[in-house]
């Protein structure tokens, strides 16, 4: 809506604009004279020396036989308008009105106009020699704009399908790791890939830095989702913002659990900043867990790292000693979890599907896609650690009483929502009742008007009786 | 292709064929789309360019219009829009050129 109003209103806009043209194009010897005097003046001065100076020689003998022609060719270059005598001149369009004074006054100074000949051919050469320099400079500054603008818009392009094909081959290198034959998605589900069939493709590009893949045919989960979200290097602009404010290219993986395989599980993890954003923003980690600190008498993740959790069991058996040794230790970070940036787990996930995993790593070079091969050995592992697993009985109870009242809350918003559209619905009816009511009301009185005036018609008519002829 | 490999392997074979769905693309209102920003000045301004004659803000109109261009996702929903921008934006700068 919005873009179709500015697309009005800059319609409108243009239309205003043309017929300003239009009618200034009708007043070209007057409003556009000022403007383009010295262009004016410079073609009459480029066109006109030759046969001024022949004439001026010519003239020097005999100056009155053609005393028209000189004065004609004199005019415009004394003058640096170019209010010409219209007889010889080709202005014919000018209002020989306007000019009423000039003939006189020219030929009153006859004499004069010799000893103004040898001045003015000097005076021509010299506005001659002034202007072609100012028009060349003009040209200069005017082009100067122009070369860079049209570099920049060269140099856009070839960024464009530059960064295009590296986009494409850094997503290219990740399906090959990690989506082709004998590949961890390969031994981990059955289907791959966004199409039907066996040679569906594997990746789904849905704009130039967007790539999404997707695995389905495993137990516990319905299917996993992987979307790159890389760099914009196919926009020079986008490129060069990056620099000023850094970015990553991202990948997310949404896992979507089966419903009967997780249980009562809110579990977050991210590096200490992103974790404090993350349980302000995200609404089940507000609502349901809080900041864990970490706990003493047994080995837990890098400083680097903060955990948010329901409670500190769960997060103690979601947080298992193979993950640590593997990536989440203090000596496993250094190495493997430079790329790691935050991670989800939760069965009350806001959007359509609730159950739900949310691993979020950085991508690498596509040289060195090996750094993100424990991290996204993570998933499957995850996936079956939180399929299997089932809370002991005092946990399931305290997450029963904070879930039956968001469940509560839910059903209740449900019920404000519809009733809220329900006296919306019975307004707009109300309204259109009225609008009825309102114009039969206008046509009944009508109506009735027009009979009122019928009748006052018929009674001013005199009767005339009619009778049958036989 | 796994029933072949016989029952040994299928208790650690976490893949289940029949469990399998297809991918279903989800639906994209057109008003969550991200908006349009470089499309949006660049309408600003070609249309300043023109009305107060600076050559330089119609150039800048046609880059961000070829930036949007660039910019562009979901073909089908974009490329009206932006083909009436891309339209638009060159005719503006070729009035400004030719008063």
């Amino acid at each position: 809506m919005t873009r179709r109003s500015f697309f009005c209103l800059t319609l409108i806009l243009c239309i205003s604009f043309h017929l300003h043209l239009l009618s200034a194009s009708q007043f070209e010897g007057f409003d556009a004279e000022d403007d383009d005097a010295s262009d004016d003046s410079s073609d009459l001065h480029h066109s006109l020396p030759p046969p001024t100076i022949t004439q001026s020689h010519s003239s020097l003998p005999d100056p009155q036989p053609s005393p028209d022609d000189s004065t004609s060719d004199l005019i415009p270059e004394s003058d640096p308008e170019p209010q010409s005598d219209p007889s010889s001149t080709p202005f014919d369009f000018w209002d020989e009105d306007e000019f009423e004074g000039l003939p006189e006054t020219i030929d009153s100074s006859p004499t004069a106009e010799n000893a103004t000949e040898t001045a003015d051919p000097e005076t021509a050469s010299t506005a001659q020699d002034a202007t072609p320099p100012s028009k060349k400079k003009k040209k200069e500054k005017s082009y100067a704009i122009e070369i860079a603008c049209v570099c920049f818009l060269m140099a856009l392009g070839i960024n464009y399908f530059v960064g295009k094909r590296e986009n494409e081959r850094l997503a290219l290198a990740w399906a090959a790791k990690f989506a082709s034959k004998d590949t961890i998605f390969h031994k981990n589900f059955s289907l791959l890939g966004v199409g039907d069939g066996v040679e569906s493709p594997l990746l789904l590009k849905e704009a130039l830095n967007v790539f999404k893949f997707y695995a389905s045919g495993r137990r516990y989960c319905h299917g996993l989702l992987a979307t790159m979200e890389l760099k914009s290097r196919h926009d020079l602009i986008s490129r060069v913002f990056n620099l000023v404010v850094p970015c990553k290219d991202e990948i997310t993986f949404e896992v979507y659990m089966n419903e009967e395989a997780m249980d009562h599980v809110v579990f977050a993890m991210a590096k200490n900043k992103a974790a404090k954003t993350m349980q302000k923003e995200v609404k089940d980690l507000q609502r349901f867990a809080g900041i864990v600190s970490p706990p003493t008498g047994r080995k837990w993740v890098s400083e680097e790292l903060s955990v948010i959790s329901e409670s500190k069991e769960v997060a103690g058996d979601m947080i298992t000693d193979t993950v640590l040794d593997q990536v989440f230790g203090d000596k496993a970070m250094e190495k493997y979890g430079k790329n790691f940036m935050s991670m989800h787990i939760s069965d009350q996930h806001p959007g359509k599907h609730k159950k739900m995993m949310l691993f979020k790593f950085s991508l690498p070079d596509a040289k060195h896609m090996d750094d993100i091969v424990r991290l996204v050995a993570l998933i499957p592992y995850y996936i079956d650690l939180v399929g299997r697993y089932r809370l002991s009985t005092q946990a399931r109870n305290k997450t029963e009483t904070g879930r039956q009242k968001a469940a509560e809350e839910a059903y209740k918003e449900l019920q404000n929502a519809r009733q809220e559209a329900l006296q919306k619905k019975k307004a707009e009816r109300k309204k259109l009742i009225e609008e009825a009511e309102a114009k039969l009301s206008a046509e009944v009185i009508r109506k009735k008007e027009v009979k009122e005036r019928a009748r006052q018609v018929k009674k001013a008519m005199p009767k005339i009786k009619m009778s049958r002829g036989h | 292709m796994s029933q072949s490999h016989g029952n040994v392997s299928s208790a650690n074979d976490p893949r289940q064929p029949l469990a399998a769905k297809p991918y279903t693309p989800r639906p994209v209102a057109p008003e969550d789309l991200p908006v349009d920003y470089s499309g949006f000045i660049a309408v600003i301004l070609g249309v300043s360019g023109v009305m107060f004659r600076y050559k330089i803000c119609s150039w800048l109109a046609i880059i961000f219009c070829a930036q949007s261009l660039a910019n562009m996702r979901n073909l089908e929903n974009d490329l009206k829009q932006i083909s009436m921008a891309m339209m638009y934006v060159p005719s503006l700068t070729r009035l400004d050129f030719i008063s």
